[in-house]
Formats: structure tokens, sequence, C-alpha cells
């Protein structure tokens, strides 16, 4: 892929790596987000798998983003090594972030999921799935499947004009009341997880009538064992309240406490 | 106008004060007249404002901001160089009440970058040292690398005791002054406690360390002043972050008395 | 709204079709705002025609004084950051240069654009007691030493017709704390309703709205002001919230390590700022950049702030409020007990609160354990 947009200013040096995911970050920031254009020309694409067939990505990066959980022995090593190559790193989507939808498997243990799943063994070298911070330290987290738009431009600006990026750290419900939504979960008895989900969305699910199911993944010192008891306050089953909790966040401590809760009880 | 719009300032020299500390002297095209112990908003588009307090209000209509950078929009300044434009509004609070110390004894106490926001009150006795009793500062900050103002206590002392202490120091056998905590040097200053009042601006627990000391003196609460640090957004108490149980830090201060504020829920004072 | 010539304080029955026909034909130089029914709730907003208000509405989530007078989000300013880089401003030369009162210094790199804003004239009908203070209580901090200009211009051009209430629901207290369920504030607004059988008393508080209304009605007399205090009284009754609030003044400053605190944030306080959000005198606000993509443009804008949230109190090194159970108490202490800070309760009693937390923290429970634990 060439980008000949014929600027002449140094432009920073992005990489995009890609571990266990559906490699929809990539592709949003390739091709779908709002300002595709400004964001291509602004930055020089060193390496990307989803356009570019190129084999090992070569440093040094100004910013790296990082999507995708933690699932396999290689990855750490790859990580650390763009971690030593980077002046920022970022996690962007919901699997590097919190663990996300792979982390699922963290439920049970290792063996038994690959068991599952799998007939042969041998082949398989999988470990058990962690979030990208728990391996190198991230500069800066963009929440979100998909990821949120802002907190991506938030993060690429900064970059460019050489500041801390700033994400908010407050719930979903504050971006959900000040759209003027009246609210699902008490209103109409959804078991809605925006009291305790990082923002960053823009209250889109509860804006559409349906509960959050917290894809930005929990904020900063979330009571998460408190609406766990909440949801079994309004009748929602235990098997559905531990789905709630570990759909993204299984691999995240607050929402751990949240199954434990419910399980205790 | 909207009181929130921003001016432009410009840097007409910056000044490295210490590790990570630098000073900016600023000129805005008018006279800009404040009290010592306001502050300004100082910022840049895109990455914010925040709250800082003057270490100088000069007399050609210029003033200088001591800052350390800590934050985001700190951080962001520490690149800044002579020429460079910045944003600024103010000034706003409540300062030191440099009135109410005429005649009397002064008792200044600082800890770390605390000195700069006392700086304009020892330009004020510098410059009309009649005007008071005994002067006295108690400057502390974790080594001699993080003391600021090091190059001008020379001067001051002239018309100021000047004592210092160091947590630890970096080459203790080149620092001829204390090591150890602010608060011991209490001890070495004569305190008349019905003539004097004091002005005191660090961590806030060191400030209350410091307050509890003096009233051991003898001092009332009344006659100790604290200047205290808060998360602002507005500077003209409509944005609440400052509050505390019915203040706004931004307008009732930032310097408070300490009977105003002692006790303070959530705060250590 | 005030300080203006005297005007003629008429109270008139209007028959309610006739009044209703009356806010339509503000409809050509005004937006019409009011409670409008959407499934089981009713919403302040704006209408076509007044057979879409909703007047015997409880009570709704969000109040009118902050959807319509205080923005959820304001843009304030918008900073452009111009293409080529200038030659630099050549610094003045010498002393005599400087301190002289020039022009303000602008920049040829950035300019700054303040938005002003111009809103329509509007009439916002059916406001209750609680929010009518609530308003008023706004007022104190945008209109106060500091008026901040979007707040002002929209208050100048809002007519605001106050409806006493005639339904108590579940979590009101307004009777605990004066601010309900009739009004009784002199100033400020421009009218007040109160609901007869078929009939609205019109009372007139402000001179731009008897010079809009020319209904005549019939004058009410003393039987008809006996009944609207029978009204009154009956309503109080039907109150089942209240809360002592004599000696509440410095009670949860005293009581900042109270067991309660601490309890409710670790059972139930989920930080998440719905209290905050759907308060109507909670004020604060937060001022966030926001910075294009091609890095041309930042707009300066604010929205509302939580003190909820986690950052709220945060400075360098530390932070203010770092537990769950300091921002809880820093909410109920600002509502209940910072008389110190306006003269007044900083709570209309509306109970939106209770109602709208996820998990039914109640902040009378939580005084009444204060109160109890209180040595008499």
């Amino acid at each position: 892929m060439t980008l000949d947009i014929g600027v002449t200013m140094k432009r920073p040096r992005l990489g995009f790596f890609k571990y266990s995911c559906c490699m929809g970050c990539s592709y949003f920031f390739a091709y779908v987000h709002k300002h595709v254009h400004e964001v291509l020309a602004s930055f020089d694409f060193v390496f990307i798998k989803l356009l570019s067939r190129k084999g090992t990505p070569e440093g040094p990066f100004d910013i790296a983003l990082v999507e995708g959980t933690i699932t396999e022995a290689w990855q750490v090593d790859e990580l650390k090594m763009i971690r030593e190559q980077s002046k920022k790193l970022f996690a962007i989507g919901s699997c590097a972030v919190i663990g996300g939808i792979p982390a699922i498997k963290a439920t049970a243990p290792e063996l038994e999921v690959e068991k599952k799943v799998y007939k042969n063994l041998s082949p398989i070298h999988s470990i058990k799935p962690h979030a990208v911070d728990a391996y190198v330290k991230v500069d800066g987290y963009i929440r979100g499947c998909p990821p949120a738009e802002r907190d991506l431009y938030e993060a690429l600006t900064s970059v460019l004009t050489g500041r801390e990026p700033d994400f908010p750290q407050h719930s979903v419900c504050i971006e959900c009341k000040l759209k003027g939504n009246i609210c699902i979960l008490i209103a109409d008895n959804m078991p809605c997880m925006g009291p305790v989900t990082n923002a960053g969305c823009g209250a889109l699910c509860p804006s559409m009538n349906r509960a959050c199911y917290s894809c930005f993944g929990p904020m900063k010192q979330a009571n998460a064992p408190a609406l766990a008891k909440k949801f079994k306050a309004m009748g929602i089953s235990r098997d559905d309240i531990i789905r709630k909790f570990t759909e993204f966040g299984a691999d995240t401590i607050e929402f751990r406490k949240a199954v434990e809760t419910v399980y205790e009880d | 106008m909207n009181q929130l719009k921003p001016l432009i300032a410009r840097i007409e020299d910056v000044k490295i004060e210490a590790e990570g500390v630098k000073t900016y002297t600023l000129s805005t095209g008018f006279p800009f007249l404040a009290e010592p112990g306001q502050f300004n908003m100082i910022g840049y588009p895109g990455v914010g404002e925040a709250p800082i307090s003057l270490s100088a209000i000069m007399q050609d209509g210029s003033f200088k901001h001591t800052i350390k950078s800590v934050g985001r929009v700190t951080d962001f300044l520490k690149d800044f160089k002579k020429g460079d434009e910045l944003f600024f509004r103010g000034p706003y609070g409540r300062g030191w009440p440099v009135k109410k110390a005429e005649k009397k004894d002064i008792l200044m106490i600082a800890g770390g970058v605390g000195l700069a926001p006392l700086r304009p009150v020892i330009q004020i006795i510098l410059d009309r040292g009649e005007l008071f009793g005994d002067v006295s500062l108690i400057c502390g900050a974790r080594n001699e690398k993080n003391m600021l103002f090091m190059d001008e206590f020379k001067e001051w002392s002239a018309k100021i005791s000047v004592y210092l202490a160091v947590d630890e120091a970096v080459r203790p056998e080149k620092w001829q002054h204390h090591i150890g905590l602010v608060t011991d040097l209490l001890d070495r200053v004569r305190i008349k406690p019905e003539r004097t009042i004091a002005f005191i601006c660090g961590p806030e627990i060191m400030m209350r360390f410091i307050c509890r000391g003096l009233m051991m003196h003898g001092m009332s609460q009344s006659s100790l002043y604290v200047s205290l640090e808060r998360r602002m957004k507005c500077g003209i108490a409509q944005c609440g972050h400052c509050q505390h149980s019915g203040l706004f830090v931004c307008k009732d201060g930032p310097v408070f008395s300490y009977k105003e504020v002692r006790g303070l829920p959530d705060g250590v004072l | 709204m005030t300080g203006e010539r005297t005007f003629q304080k008429f109270k008139r029955l209007i028959p309610k079709k006739a009044f209703l026909l009356w806010l339509d034909s503000l409809k050509k130089d005004y937006k019409l705002i009011g409670p409008v029914k959407t499934g089981n709730h009713a919403v302040f907003k704006e209408v076509d025609s007044s057979e879409e208000l909703f007047m015997e509405y409880g009570t709704t989530m969000l109040s009118p004084g902050k959807l319509f007078l205080y923005k959820p989000n304001e843009e304030l300013f918008r900073f452009t950051f111009n293409e080529k880089n200038p030659s630099p401003i050549p610094l003045p030369q010498g002393e005599g240069a400087r301190g002289r009162v020039t022009e303000i210094f602008s920049s040829e790199k950035i300019s700054v654009d303040e938005i002003h804003s111009m809103p329509e004239k509007q009439v916002i009908v059916g406001v209750h007691p609680c929010d009518m203070n609530a308003i008023l209580y706004l007022d104190r901090t945008f209109l106060g030493a500091v008026k901040d200009p979007h707040y002002e211009a929209r208050r100048k051009n809002t007519v605001i017709i106050s409806l006493n209430c005639a339904y108590v629901s579940e979590n009101c207290f307004c009777s605990s704390v004066g601010t309900g369920p009739f009004l009784h504030a002199a100033s400020g607004y421009d009218m007040l309703l109160t609901a007869f059988e078929n009939e609205y008393l019109v009372e007139i508080k402000s001179r731009r709205v008897e010079e809009l209304f020319g209904l005549r009605g019939r004058g009410a007399g003393n039987a008809e002001l006996r009944l609207k205090a029978e009204k009154e009284k009956s309503i109080k009754w039907k109150f089942k919230k209240t809360v002592d609030i004599s000696g509440l003044d410095n009670i949860f400053a005293e009581n900042t390590g109270h067991p309660v605190w601490q309890r409710t944030a670790e059972e139930k306080c989920l930080s998440c700022g719905n209290c905050v959000m759907v308060c109507p005198t909670c004020f604060c606000y937060d001022i966030r950049d926001e910075m294009s993509m091609d890095l041309k443009t930042v707009t300066r804008y604010r929205c509302f702030d939580a003190c909820q949230d986690i950052r709220f109190a945060e400075v360098h090194g530390g932070n203010f409020r770092q537990r769950r159970a300091a921002r809880l108490r820093q909410f109920v202490t600002h509502k209940l007990d910072q008389t110190n800070q306006y003269g007044v309760s900083g709570t209309v009693g509306c109970g939106r609160c209770i109602t709208w937390c996820p998990t039914g923290i109640d902040l009378m429970e939580i005084t009444e354990e204060i109160q109890r634990y209180e040595p008499a």
C-alpha cells in the first residue's frame, strides 16, 4: 500500500498490531471512522497488518496501537519488543484494553477450554488471556468495541501535538443523562451495565433503548458487586448476571468481584 | 465578554529554577495588576487550563509564573521558549493579607514549589521593608535540587532571616543548612505570638504540622494563613471542582486563615 | 425580570382551554416548551401545539432549568491555528515599550473566537415549584458576582410559567424544605398557575407577561384565594417523605466518619453520577478541549460534571476525594448542609436523586441515620 499524499513534513511513524481478536479495530481504523483521510495523511503507516502483507514490523515507532487479547506466549515476546521500540503505546479496543470477548475463556481452567475446542492439543500453545497492560506499560486506552472515535482522535492528536492524552473516566450514565435519555435501568427494569462502565461511547446502546453490555469495561473503582446485587433484586438469573459481567470483562478485577458476589449469595 | 475567555500572553523569558521547575516571565500588552497570592488560569488550546499562582507581579506590568511540570497542562508548557505564546486569564482569588501584616512580624513557611506563591510577598518586603517588623522565611524542599530561587536567597537575606531545610541532601558535604523537616526549624525562629502573622504554603500535610506547631508556639488560628491547592476549571466560583463545604477555594481562597479551613472535610488540615 | 416599573399583579381565573389557546398564540414569537408524556414518563420538550402538553404530570427525570437554561453541553470558544507559521511578533524593545497601555495581544498563530449564544425566545410552561426554586438557585451561581453570558442570555429570553403541584410523587419532599408544593418565591419568574376544576388561577408575576397576557377571564376574589390555600393545605398531607432540616447545618461536616458513608459506599453507591445529573441544582461543570483531527481547530466546551467522577477533586499527587464514600458524602452534604454557600439549602426536595439512583440510595434515610446518631 502506498501513501502518496505529498506531505513533506516528517510524519510520525505508526504501527498497528493485532493479537487475538476479530481485527475489527484495524478495519475501523483504516476504513470506517470519520477522519480516515486526515489520519492517513498525518501518519507514516509503517506497519498495519490489514493493509500490508509485509512480514515483521520494523521499529522504531512514534506511536503503536495494539488491538487484541494476549493469548499466546509469542505475542508476549513481540508485544514487549514493540513496547521497547515505541515512544507511545495505546491499547485499542475492548480486547486489548480489558481482555474483551477472548477473555471469556478466563472463566474456566485453560486446559478445560482447550479440550472443549480442540481434539488434538499438541499444536495448541495458548495461555491465560490477558489485556495488553498485563505485560507492558500502556500510555492510554482507546476503549470500546468498536473503539470510541473521540478517544482515538484524542490519542492520535496527542501524539501529533506532543501533549498528554485525556480520556474520560466517569460512567456511561453521565453521557446518557447529557443526552437526555430516560434511564432504562430504572424506568424499564433493563439490566443496564452503564453505572459501572467507563464512558466514551456517548451512551450508544441506551440511546437505542438497549441495555449497556459494558464493552468499554469497568470504570476505575467501579462498584460492580453492588450492581450485581441490584440485578439479582431485579429478578435476573444468576447465570445471566454472570454472563453480563464476563462478556467483556472476565479478565478485570472489578467484574470478577461481581461474579464472586453472585456465587456467594 | 465571557469571563472564561483566555487572553494571550507572550513569554519574555524562561528561567530554570529547579528540577522540572521553570519561571516564565509573561507580558500581555497591558499592565497586569494582581495581589500577592492570587492565581491565573494558564493554558493552551487542546490541552486545557490549570490554576497557577503568580510568583511575581512586576512594576512594568508583566508577571511571572513558576511552574513545575507535573500534570497535563504544566507538562505541555515545559518546552515553551522565549517568544512563544500561551493563554491565561485572571487574576483570581483572595491573596495573602499583606495589609493586615503591616507593623507585624511575618513568618513565611514554604515547602517545595509552595515558595512560588510567597515570592510576591517577599518582593513587597524587599521593596518596602519598613512597613513590617521582623521577617523570617523557612523554606523546605526534598533536596537542594528541588529548592526554588536559590540564587535569590542572598538578596533576600538583607531583609529577611532565611532558614533552609532539605529532607535529604544530594551533596551533604556542600549543604550548610538543616537536613530534616521544615517543622524542625520552627524552634530556631523567635516567634512573638501576639505580633506575628504566618503565611504558609506547601503540601497540605506539611501545612497541617506547621499550623499545629505554630499553635504550640502560642499563635492563634486566625493569624495563620495557608494557601490551598485544588482542582479548578473556571476560577470564578462556578465549576464547583474546588468546593469544600460551602467554600469555593477559587473565590474565597486560595489563601485562607487556618481558622476557616481547619478540619475541612476531605482535606488534612 | 425584576427592578422594572411596577406592573399589575392581577389574579384571574381562566378556563383551561382558553389558557392553552393563549399559549398557542405565543408560538409566533416564542418556542413553547412544556411537559409531554412519553411512555410512562413526562419530559420537558418543545411542542408544536399546546395539545401535546401533559399538565397533570408528576415529575420529570431532567429538570427544565438544566435542559433549557443551563445546557448540558455548551460550546464556549473556538481556537483556530493558522496555516502558515507567521513570523514571530517582534518583542517590544527597551523599557519604554513595556508597561505602556497598548492593545491586548493578539496572535497571528492562533485566533480565538468566542461563541455567543443567540437564544430564541422561549416559554417554559408547567414548571413545578421545586424546579422553579432550582432555577433561582442556578441564578446564584451563574448570575452572581461573575455572570455567565450564555445563561444570562437564555434567562432573559425565557418566560417561565410555574405550576403549583396537584400531585405528590413517591420521593417528593419539597414540603420539608420549604420549596413546595406551592410556590412562594416573590420574583424571578413570570406567571404562576394553580389548577382548579376547569380553570387555572393565573397570577401575574412580571411586567412582560402582563403585557403578553390578554385574557380577561374573571377576577379571582377572596373565595378563590381561600380555595387555593385549602388546596395547598390538603396536598401537604400527602407527602410520604419528610426530613427535619432544623439543625442539619454542619451535621454532615461533623460526621464525616459516620459509618453510614462507608456502608452505603460499599453496599450501594456505584459512583455513576446519576444523582448529580438529574439534580436540578447541581451546577458543576467541566471544561474540555477537543482538537480536530486535522489539528486546525480546537473547540472548548463545557458540560455538566459530577462530583462522583473519580477525577473531580484530583490534583497532582493526590485526590481529595479518592474514596467513593467521600464522593457520596460530598453530594449529600452539598444538597443538605452547605447553606453557608448561598444562604439556602442546596436541595429543592424534588426527590430525583432518590428516584433515579440505580441502587435506591435515599438521602432521607442517610440523614435520619445521622440525626439519630447525634447525641440529643
